[in-house]
């Protein structure tokens, strides 16, 4: 042991040394360079603005079959490939390559477009809406809500959201919301032809009928004079004497007054609501009794 | 948001005037309701950060009845700031000064000392006697139960009915009733 004890003691001396070599090298190389660097790069970028949006078929490694191929896989429904390309090919688009092609000299390609997939499309939606709608609510409602599914907006959603704002074949870019609904009912007729009416109906059910998940249909079907509906209403269920009476009412010389008013006939509850004053709560006293009324809705066979 | 789903928000957080009766109740007993109902503590909605407390207008405060030796004992200590300011009321004196005041303080000291309490007191209405605003009374659509049932006092039956009240003896003749 006393003979390593010198060898111990001269080890970490010269450990000792090159730690502080180590040490010195370090402070000579702080790179004075990163930060200026970094915040010229910086200063380069925000004043070349933000990258312009491009669509993602101009990038290199895009492949347009595959894409098409993959998008009725993703959505598990055996799709004609060719059916399918077609719904996706817009009229304008069409004419635009034609013209092109004439200009050129070259032969014109007969471009199919999908014009009529959209009319046959949209008349599948139309019914699928209404014969599922007209299960459980009368006619109104079933009106209102087929407005609400069928709006752009709507279609549009669905048809970004299943995938094909990509797929479309358009002049313009970015794709407009009347090109993505028009091409959502293309597709829905081109499943159609595709497969069977029966699974075209399925696939509107589990795409856009599912967008009524959580939503209340007297949200979406609002009638403007509430009372005056249930007047129609009631008259047509041989009832015409409502009576609607005021049941409580609080802090009403305050700004938070609040009233509570039943419609009654025949001594029978039909409605109650409540408004900030009497004229409030009769109205929507008048839209609780249409909803009660509608509840125990039976469709006439 | 629908018209029906709207209102309904709106009776929710309702804010409904009570009305209370302080003749011969205890304050200390009474500020327990009458916080609960100030703060909305009584609703299933009740949250701290969520204003949804009522409005509680108490009439008849002068007619209080503290327990026990309660109006001789019970001292209220207030102190201006300068040297020699402190006072010490005794509970008599001070609800002959202000009858509203023992009533007003017991709710006040019933609640915990947070930022909210001065704003929840002012949902509070005292008044002396049973002469309360036409504004106010119209508000009014609920009654808080009193706490103890109001005794009659002998005086207030009617002279017929007390003469008429079985007796077990009746006083001699010449008996002479102090």
């Amino acid at each position: 042991m006393s003979l390593c004890r010198p060898t111990f003691s001269l080890l970490r001396k010269c450990i000792g040394q090159n730690l502080y070599n180590l040490r010195l090298s370090d402070s000579r190389s702080i790179k004075r360079w990163v930060s200026p660097t970094l915040r010229e790069l910086k200063r380069r970028r925000d004043r070349i603005g933000p990258e312009p949006e491009r669509p993602r078929s101009s990038f290199l490694e895009w492949n347009y079959e595959a894409e098409v191929y993959a998008f009725g896989k993703r959505l598990g429904e055996e799709f004609d490939k060719n059916l399918l390309k077609r719904a996706l090919i817009q009229r304008e688009y069409a004419n635009k390559q034609e013209f092109a092609a004439r200009e050129k000299g070259l032969p014109t390609p007969e471009m199919l477009h999908n014009y009529e997939l959209i009319q046959e499309g949209s008349k599948i939606i139309s019914k699928v809406i209404i014969d599922e709608y007209e299960k459980l609510y009368p006619q109104d409602i079933v009106k209102a809500v087929h407005e609400y599914l069928t709006t752009e907006d709507m279609l549009s959603h669905v048809g970004k959201h299943i995938g094909l704002k990509d797929l479309v074949l358009t002049n313009e870019f970015p794709v407009v919301n009347e090109t993505l609904s028009n091409t959502f009912k293309a597709v829905v007729a081109a499943l159609k032809q595709s497969q069977n009416l029966e699974r075209a109906e399925l696939f509107v059910k589990d795409f856009l009928l599912s967008q009524m998940n959580g939503k209340d249909v007297y949200e979406i079907w609002d009638p403007k004079n509430p009372y005056e509906y249930l007047m129609k209403l009631l008259n047509d269920k041989g009832i015409s004497e409502v009576e609607p009476r005021l049941c409580n009412q609080s802090a009403v010389n305050t700004i938070l007054a609040n009233y509570q008013i039943g419609l009654y006939s025949n001594k029978k509850l039909l409605g109650i609501g409540w408004g900030e004053n009497v004229e409030v709560a009769k109205e929507t006293a008048a839209i609780d009794a249409i909803q009660r009324l509608f509840r125990n809705y039976v469709p006439k066979q | 948001m629908s018209a029906l789903k709207r209102v309904q928000q709106w009776a929710t957080f309702a804010r409904i005037w009570h009305l209370y009766d302080a003749a011969w109740q205890n304050p200390f007993d009474s500020a327990q309701v009458i916080k609960k109902h100030l703060m909305g503590l009584h609703k299933p909605i009740y949250h701290t950060m969520s204003q949804c407390g009522d409005v509680v207008v108490v009439i008849n405060s002068a007619d209080i009845a503290l327990p026990g030796d309660e109006w001789k004992k019970r001292v209220y200590f207030h102190h201006t700031g300068y040297p020699g300011g402190a006072s010490w009321t005794l509970a008599w004196e001070l609800h002959e000064k202000d009858p509203t005041m023992v009533l007003k303080k017991a709710v006040y000291n019933s609640m915990d000392g947070n930022i909210q309490r001065r704003y929840t007191m002012q949902r509070l209405l005292i008044f002396p006697d049973s002469n309360v605003p036409k504004d106010i009374l119209e508000n009014i659509s609920n009654q808080l139960r009193p706490l103890r049932k109001v005794p009659k006092r002998l005086d207030h039956y009617p002279e017929k009915e007390v003469k008429e009240f079985p007796k077990i003896i009746d006083y001699p003749k010449d008996y002479i009733v102090k």
